[in-house]
């Protein structure tokens, strides 16, 4: 067996972690053993907010939504249960982003909506 | 797929309100201001961002509590010294400084954060009928806490 020296592996293996650390704040970025550490968390916190940002805008657009239907003398669970039962489709990406930025089309909905009994 | 609007700093338009404490009762109050200064009744809501209007509270000697909180609400304050502790009833509290009690009740249903800081600057309590905000040209809101049928 043909004798193998770790040194050329082990400084590509370490310069790929540290290349991953950049930007972080002082020895995080600078020694490897915190920097792996760092990066190892940092990867799993952006696997796991990348899941968590499609619950936290839904919230979001719930929050805009209900605001809006507010002023229509509506709450959001009203809205949201008047919408179903005239079948109008538009998601709560949709109805959020007619709330805040063309309020006139939004009131039609809510308009709609009232006409179910 | 389109993003979620952001509202940029120029279109935010930051309104004034007049709320009158007479008679009100001070939790129902104080949620509805909290809800004011962050701007959580517009439908441009943004978490990060300052989207609520400024808020004057006149009349805040006038802002009632129910049942016997007058006597039972404790305020406490702390000097930090070993027995420093301080602490007055709702009564006497409202007696000394009526503003503090508004301002402490909103202050506790507002973000504790730096951005929880700078709204809480929106908010102006005064005592009696009179504000010095003339110039803003506030509007008046009125806000119903009183339950219907009580007095």
């Amino acid at each position: 067996m043909t004798r193998v020296k770790r040194g050329n592996v082990a400084r590509k293996r370490r310069k790929k972690i540290l290349k991953l650390a950049k930007g972080y704040r002082g020895s995080h970025s600078k020694l490897f053993r915190t920097a792996n550490q760092q990066v190892m968390k940092a990867l799993r916190n952006a696997y796991r907010d990348r899941r968590k940002r499609k619950r936290d805008f839904r919230r979001l657009w719930i929050t805009r939504i209900n605001a809006a239907a507010r002023s229509h003398g509506l709450s959001y669970s009203q809205l949201t249960g008047k919408l179903k039962k005239a079948n109008v489709g538009l998601n709560r990406k949709m109805l959020a982003q007619l709330a805040m930025i063309d309020p006139p089309a939004f009131a039609k909905v809510v308009e709609i909506a009232n006409q179910v009994e | 797929m389109s993003k979620t609007p952001l509202p940029t700093k120029d279109t935010l338009e930051q309104k004034w309100y007049v709320i009158d404490a007479e008679q009100q009762r001070l939790g129902r109050l104080a949620t509805e201001i909290a809800m004011i200064l962050r701007g959580k009744n517009k439908p441009t809501y943004t978490p990060h961002m300052d989207t609520g209007d400024f808020v004057i509270v006149v009349n805040a000697e006038k802002v009632v509590v129910t049942g016997r909180k007058g006597q039972q609400k404790l305020y406490r304050r702390h000097s930090g010294r070993p027995g420093g502790m301080k602490t007055e009833t709702f009564d006497q509290l409202q007696a000394r400084i009526p503003e503090r009690i508004i301002e402490k009740a909103v202050k506790g249903m507002l973000p504790k954060n730096a951005l929880g800081r700078k709204l809480f600057t929106k908010l102006k309590v005064y005592k009696g009928s009179e504000h010095p905000h003339q110039a803003q040209q506030p509007e008046p809101l009125t806000i119903n806490t009183i339950p219907a049928g009580d007095k």
